[in-house]
């Protein structure tokens, strides 16, 4: 199978165990959008925002000596977006509702990262 | 300008002007960047996507160095980048024709938003025919003060295009 395809089943599979889930998404590092399973929205912006907020979120960890980047996290009032370092060339960005159970989101989400880390090199 | 304040200058333009080198070569601290892999042919291997962030004491003024990411799909960081800026170096390569429009857009994009003198930094005159600067002058409507050809990589000139632009700034009283 490829590539492509992979990273989308990866995608439909976290929709799949998280139904909160209102879209998730697969970019590069340098922002753009490698597979995406979000409705409406404008997903080619989110996949240049997502790579930033992950790469500040890099240099804050090494500033403050935390080690590698594995997630950083928006939240707002209405909505969160959970961010995971997805080897060194890729982002996964899940997007959940705030009442959202935000443990099962990391499970499965952090599985998923390393999956797609795996394929993407 | 207000002595002892900082004055932020922000330094924006297309993929591979130089913005990065620019903040490298005159930051007196450590540079943060935010460089990742291009997985497109930029003509190079990196590229930033959010910001970098330089400094550096001129008498008596600090100046803070905020570079912007290049390409428009990190048109976000663009104006959040401004905010309290002084002023604009905004860096293009001469031998790249095809990215005026874009650092047309650029320019515009940020002037839209915040009332900022600038100055246009031409890089890698080296590898364009002779009169680019005065090319790119004439596309963006600019007089020659404004347009310095610059290498990025020398310290001399580097701090050459940031005194044109506080030429420029001293004819204002406060940032935006």
């Amino acid at each position: 199978m490829a590539v492509t395809e992979q990273l989308n089943e990866i995608l439909q599979g976290l929709r799949a165990a998280i139904p909160e889930l209102s879209g998730a998404l697969i970019a590069s590092t340098d922002g753009l959008a490698i597979a995406t399973s979000v409705a409406g929205g404008d997903s080619n912006r989110m996949a240049a925002m997502v790579a930033t907020a992950l790469s500040l979120g890099k240099r804050i960890t090494d500033t403050f000596g935390g080690g590698g980047l594995k997630e950083t996290s928006v939240v707002g009032e209405q909505g969160q977006i959970y961010i995971y370092s997805a080897g060194s060339k890729g982002v996964l960005a899940v997007i959940a509702a705030s009442e959202a159970n935000v443990g099962l989101i990391h499970i499965e989400s952090r599985d998923a990262a390393a999956r797609i880390a795996h394929l993407l090199g | 300008m207000p002595p002892l304040q900082p004055v932020k200058v922000v330094i924006a333009g297309p993929v591979g002007a130089g913005k990065t080198t620019f903040i490298q070569t005159l930051s007196e601290t450590e540079v943060l960047n935010t460089e990742e892999l291009a997985s497109e042919q930029i003509g190079k291997d990196n590229t930033t996507v959010a910001m970098d962030f330089g400094s550096l004491m001129i008498d008596q003024y600090s100046i803070m160095l905020f570079g912007t990411p290049g390409q428009e799909r990190f048109h976000f960081m663009w104006d959040i980048l401004c905010e309290g800026a002084y002023g604009l170096v905004l860096l293009i390569a001469a031998d790249a024709t095809n990215q005026l429009p874009h650092a047309r857009r650029i320019l515009d994009f940020i002037t839209s938003q915040v009332r900022l003198p600038y100055v246009l930094g031409i890089t890698r005159s080296d590898l364009a025919e002779d009169d680019a600067p005065r090319r790119i002058a004439d596309y963006f409507q600019l007089d020659e003060d404004r347009v310095l050809p610059l290498d990025p990589r020398s310290s001399q000139q580097c701090f050459a295009t940031l005194y044109r632009l506080f030429g420029l700034i001293n004819h204002n009283t406060s940032p935006n």
